[in-house]
């Protein structure tokens, strides 16, 4: 036996503590402390070789300067407001591209030139039709069912329908399908697809009159509801009362199979007005939730909407922006069936109702909300883009944005920092997507008066090593017909003893949106079971998926569709795995 | 008892621990630094990063490997999740509802070598050391052994594994290499390509993909959709010995793992409830799966009567002949003689080598016992484990005793089993899953579905060869390592991390 000698060396005490320590030269490993007083010493066990917490934030890489987007959402009063960006995959190659509302500058469409896990890439469209300008903000959507994405273009005037062709190109399609969304300075959008319809409806969510005397306090424009009619669409309808809205979200807030719509309007403008909620039944005229039917005052600075079924009910919780601070609107346990919410943001700690860096100590001025999973350990996260209307100066004006983490206890705590996500440039709308392909969700911010930026989500990595945090699904419901994406369905996702749902919209945010794969951090879960309600409430069944993939779930199929991302092929590389 | 007393008591056995080294030291006795009285079984943790930097040296990582294998666990080291259940997902449960051990839905095992013991620590177990599996994290605290609630699983040997994993990984790289060929060939074409997936000889059927990227999977066989040959388990649901050990740690002994359980993914540090916490640290885990990736590889040794050896080795033949080798596969070549830990085919949950500065990496062919293996002139290992790491369905009407479960484990169906592997069979009676038949010929006439025609075809065999292929099964044995104390020192490899992981 030969047996080479070994010491000193490092081990870790059984309390946790890190010592330098003698071993015995022999094969019987012996206790190595010879202290008793160092045995008590107490530390985190084994944490020193570990990185760190899951629970905590990935890191966000800026790379802005290197994505090819250069683009800046500018002007003045009517471009306080809005200031939003779409994602969706306009080449059918997989990567969400972007298309950045730009107020008096051009919008302008960036098709994602990245490649699976590495730096973001973009490149402006040059010549699209979509460059307009005056827009707020863009919602993708395949109004026609052709498998392509449209674009909702919001703007301040004329908003635009454009039908999208394949390969980036699109066509203003308002004539054709018969849209007119009026000439307003529109700022929110939602869509659907009522019961039985084969053509979405639209809600179309207006600011304020700007020619109205007496301006522009207590001024609001209507909101119009365009329903269906024939293979297009109807006249719209103006819907009142209309209290600024600058936030729109067709929602199936107690999971009946209809859709409402509600609505975050600005105390600012309004008088007498009140957030909303919409009832939208088949063969009914619109009518507002009112108190006698549990509805409860709401009066903030609404901005944003973003659902998310954060108590597994398979009803959503609202996550509302506005100034100071922010809300999260929770069904009563005991609503009865009613529209009855209250707010657990104190409870949750989402009310970020301060900036937490920048030394600024007025209240914030929260933006576009968006429940995202960005470090993939199962518990939903929370963003708030943030920044001052303009000059407001009881606002803050360093008002860093919020990336709010979610904690397995329930609550929420502030991860911006650690994220490396903290910038005083005032923003305004945003967007999670899986840009790159590698499972983690990085982040586009467009700002006011200042460039959007790009971050890239390298997890517990670096930009030149990102290492992925937890495991992932990517969920994408297909069905035949013309709601193609199944909007307003649901997909249920159950690993081991928790479920995740998401609700299946269009609309929300901060003149913000996203289509595409449906992104669901599952933590440690090397696999999940996977259903869709589809839109007609009929719920599909329980397919199994195996973590970090792609799937896509198609009506009436029992099996799942792996979809594969356009990874570097080695074996025509010259083999260069081996 | 009066304060001043207390405190004199106090201070007198401090003054003894405290000298006790001192005296011994003095009296050029040998020193056992362990505090009289002391009832932990773990004397102290590795870190993982020390191992990585090439502070500890393997035969440290090894010995205390083995030490934690075999350790009997106690309340002292963090034994027991009474908050916790057995599911692989950190799950709670209200304490207190079933006793600290629970024979059926465990923690059952006082360590890891309470089963795995014969012949030797690392091998397999008897029937009564069968385990109870659930895979619904909801029913975990079942107290029966109905196969409606539970899977039952008899303890696999785990010598040789260390080469069974890197195979795993090799063919995990080639399948996903091809997989990932075709589709660039489908993207690049517009049409979609249909590719036979096979590794080392081992075809895991086809896939065909379509140029919008969706995978058509209708023809996969034997492995998952994520194309991950996974070695480890009788369904082949764990991907790494350390994806098992981790789980196994937790169901069996309570001993939860810090990467798994620990405040990374749970918030907390005492998930299991036990008053002491998580305790096992990533480097602990390392060198528990490091003594197992060194337990060296079975061999073949034949009788030395010269009836019997003449007899083994007609057996073999036979073996071949009859098509066993289809799944039995007699050999299958290693590319890389390197076993790289944590493997890259860990998922989070289980420590990945992202998560490291370096991985720790083992040249297999520098083991003390690797002379018996049969390593080619250009360096790569022949591996004679009798099996293809894929899964078959190995049941029907006709011989329906391998499906006897009731419950499919991790998506794969109640029928389908991982090719056991047969290099230690005849060291590890009884046999089957379930540990439940006794004799190799009654196994191999319980084999039905895929392997009906090879089964038939030893049925058919006169008695005497069939006793012949049983002759040359016994002969593949785990042998007692006379060399497991020598040097492992030159083992370390400063190699640079096989890259057998695609994207």
């Amino acid at each position: 036996m030969n047996i080479k000698p070994w010491s000193p060396k490092t081990v870790i005490a059984r309390s946790g503590a890190t010592k330098q320590s003698t071993v015995p030269q022999t094969g019987l490993l012996r206790f190595a402390l010879n202290d008793t007083a160092k045995l008590m010493v107490v530390a985190c066990l084994g944490l020193a070789s570990t990185p760190a917490l899951a629970v905590d934030a990935p890191h966000f890489v800026d790379e802005t300067a290197s994505s090819g987007i250069d683009h800046k959402y500018t002007g003045g009063w009517e471009f306080y407001v809005g200031g939003g960006v779409a994602s969706f995959d306009c080449e059918g190659k997989g990567f969400p591209s972007v298309f950045i509302a730009g107020g008096t500058s051009p919008a302008a469409l960036y098709v994602n030139h990245s490649t699976v896990g590495g730096p973001l890439k973009f490149e402006e469209v040059k010549d699209s039709p979509l460059a307009l300008k005056n827009v707020t903000g863009a919602y993708p959507i395949d109004i026609d069912g052709d498998g392509i994405m449209d674009l909702v273009v919001l703007r301040v005037g004329e908003s635009v329908v454009f039908k999208g062709l394949g390969g980036c190109k699109f066509q203003r399609a308002n004539e054709m399908w018969g849209f007119d969304g009026g000439n307003n300075w529109t700022t929110a959008f939602s869509a659907m697809w009522e019961q039985g319809q084969a053509w979405p409806t639209f809600a179309i969510g207006n600011y304020v009159d700007r020619n109205a005397p007496g301006g522009p306090f207590g001024t609001c424009e209507p909101n119009y509801l365009i329903r269906p009619q024939g293979g297009h669409f109807g006249p719209r309808v103006a819907l009142s009362p209309s209290y600024c809205a600058l936030s729109m979200l067709f929602t199936d807030w107690n999971h009946d199979g209809h859709p409402a719509l509600r609505i975050a309007n600005d105390r600012q403008y309004y008088r007498g007005g009140q957030d909303q909620l919409l009832k939208l039944e088949p063969g009914q005229p619109p009518h507002f939730y009112g108190l006698a039917e549990g509805w409860r005052k709401l009066e903030i600075w609404g901005m944003g909407i973003a659902g998310y079924d954060l108590n597994g009910r398979g009803k959503p919780a609202y996550a509302i922006t506005s100034m100071a601070d922010q809300k999260l609107q929770v069904l009563d346990k005991d609503a009865d069936g009613n529209p009855s919410y209250a707010d657990e943001a104190l409870a949750r700690h989402t009310t970020a109702p301060h900036p937490y860096a920048g030394g600024d100590v007025r209240p914030s001025t929260g933006w576009h909300p968006e429940f995202v999973d960005v470090n993939n350990d199962g518990y939903i996260d929370l963003f708030i883009s943030k920044g001052n209307v303009s000059k407001m100066g009881d606002f803050a004006n360093k008002d860093p944005s919020n990336l709010l983490l979610g904690q397995p206890d329930g609550t929420f705590k502030e991860g911006a920092m650690e994220a490396g996500l903290v910038n005083y440039d005032s923003a305004r709308g945003a967007v999670f997507a899986d840009f790159n392909l590698s499972g983690m969700m990085s982040l586009i911010v467009v700002n006011r008066e200042a460039s959007t930026k790009v971050y890239r989500n390298v997890g517990w990595g670096t930009e030149e090593h990102p290492v992925p945090m937890g495991n992932w699904l990517a969920i994408r419901a297909i069905e035949p017909g013309p709601n193609r994406n199944a909007v307003g369905g649901w997909i249920e996702l159950r690993s081991g003893s928790r479920s995740y749902r998401r609700e299946l919209t269009v609309g929300g945010g901060d003149a913000s949106g996203e289509a595409g794969w449906v992104h669901f951090g599952i933590g440690e879960a090397e696999r999940a079971l996977v259903r869709v309600q589809w839109p007609d409430g009929t719920w599909g069944p329980f397919v199994k998926a195996i973590a970090n993939n792609y799937v896509q779930i198609n009506r009436d199929d029992i099996a799942p569709h792996y979809w594969l991302p356009p990874y570097a092929d080695t074996a025509s590389a010259g083999d260069a795995v081996k | 008892m009066k304060q001043w007393q207390l405190l004199a008591g106090v201070c007198a056995l401090a003054s003894v621990v405290a000298l006790r080294p001192i005296l011994a030291e003095d009296a050029q006795a040998p020193v056992d630094p362990t505090p009289i009285g002391d009832e932990h079984a773990v004397p102290y943790h590795l870190n993982e990063a020390d191992i990585e930097a090439g502070k500890v040296p393997l035969e440290q990582i090894r010995d205390f490997g083995k030490l934690l294998f075999s350790a009997r666990f106690t309340t002292l080291d963090g034994q027991g999740r009474p908050g916790a259940t057995s599911a692989t997902i950190p799950t709670k449960r209200p304490p207190g509802q079933v006793p600290m051990f629970f024979r059926t839905s465990g923690p059952e095992a006082d360590s890891c070598a309470g089963c795995h013991a014969q012949p030797i620590a690392g091998g397999s177990g008897d029937f009564v050391a069968n385990v109870f599996v659930s895979p619904q994290e909801n029913e975990f605290d079942f107290d029966t052994v109905e196969p409606e609630l539970s899977m039952e699983r008899g303890t696999t040997a785990l010598f040789g594994t260390g080469l069974i994993e890197i195979l795993s990984r090799e063919m995990t790289a080639d399948l996903q290499r091809e997989e990932h060929h075709a589709m660039a060939q489908a993207r690049s074409s517009g049409k979609p390509v249909r590719v036979a997936l096979t590794t080392k000889g081992v075809s895991f059927g086809a896939i065909t993909c379509n140029p919008d990227g969706l995978l058509d999977i209708k023809e996969l066989q034997g492995v998952d959709p994520d194309l991950i040959v996974k070695p480890f388990g009788q369904k082949a649901v764990w991907s790494s010995l350390r994806h098992f050990t981790v789980t196994a740690l937790s169901l069996h002994h309570g001993m939860e793992a810090i990467e798994r359980f620990g405040p990374r993914w749970t918030g907390e540090t005492d998930f299991g409830g036990n008053g002491v916490g998580e305790t096992i640290t990533s480097g602990d885990l390392t060198a528990l799966v490091l003594f197992q990736a060194m337990l060296p590889a079975p061999a073949q040794v034949l009788p030395v009567d010269a009836a019997h050896r003449e007899a083994a080795l007609h057996g073999e033949k036979l073996f071949n002949q009859i098509g066993c080798d289809s799944c039995h596969r007699t050999e299958m070549v290693i590319d890389t003689p390197f076993f790289t830990e944590p493997g890259p085919q860990n998922i989070a949950g289980t420590l990945r080598p992202e998560d490291v500065a370096k991985p720790y990496a083992i040249d297999m062919r520098k083991l003390p016992w690797s002379k018996r293996l049969n390593i080619r002139a250009d360096g790569k290992i022949v591996v004679r484990a009798f099996t293809d790491l894929k899964r078959h369905r190995i049941a029907d009407a006709e011989r329906p005793h391998f499906a006897n479960e009731k419950l499919t484990q991790s998506f794969v169906p109640v029928d389908q089993f991982r090719t056991a592997w047969l290099w230690s069979i005849g060291s590890t009676a009884p046999y089957g899953h379930r540990r439940d038949i006794t004799t190799i010929h009654e196994s191999i006439v319980d084999h039905g579905g895929e392997s009906t025609e090879s089964r038939k075809a030893y049925e058919a065999l006169p008695v005497a060869d069939q006793k012949a292929i049983i002759e040359f099964l016994k002969a593949q044995q785990i042998v007692p390592d006379d060399t497991w104390q020598a040097d492992v020192a030159s083992a370390p490899a400063d190699a640079t991390q096989p890259a057998n992981k695609v994207q």
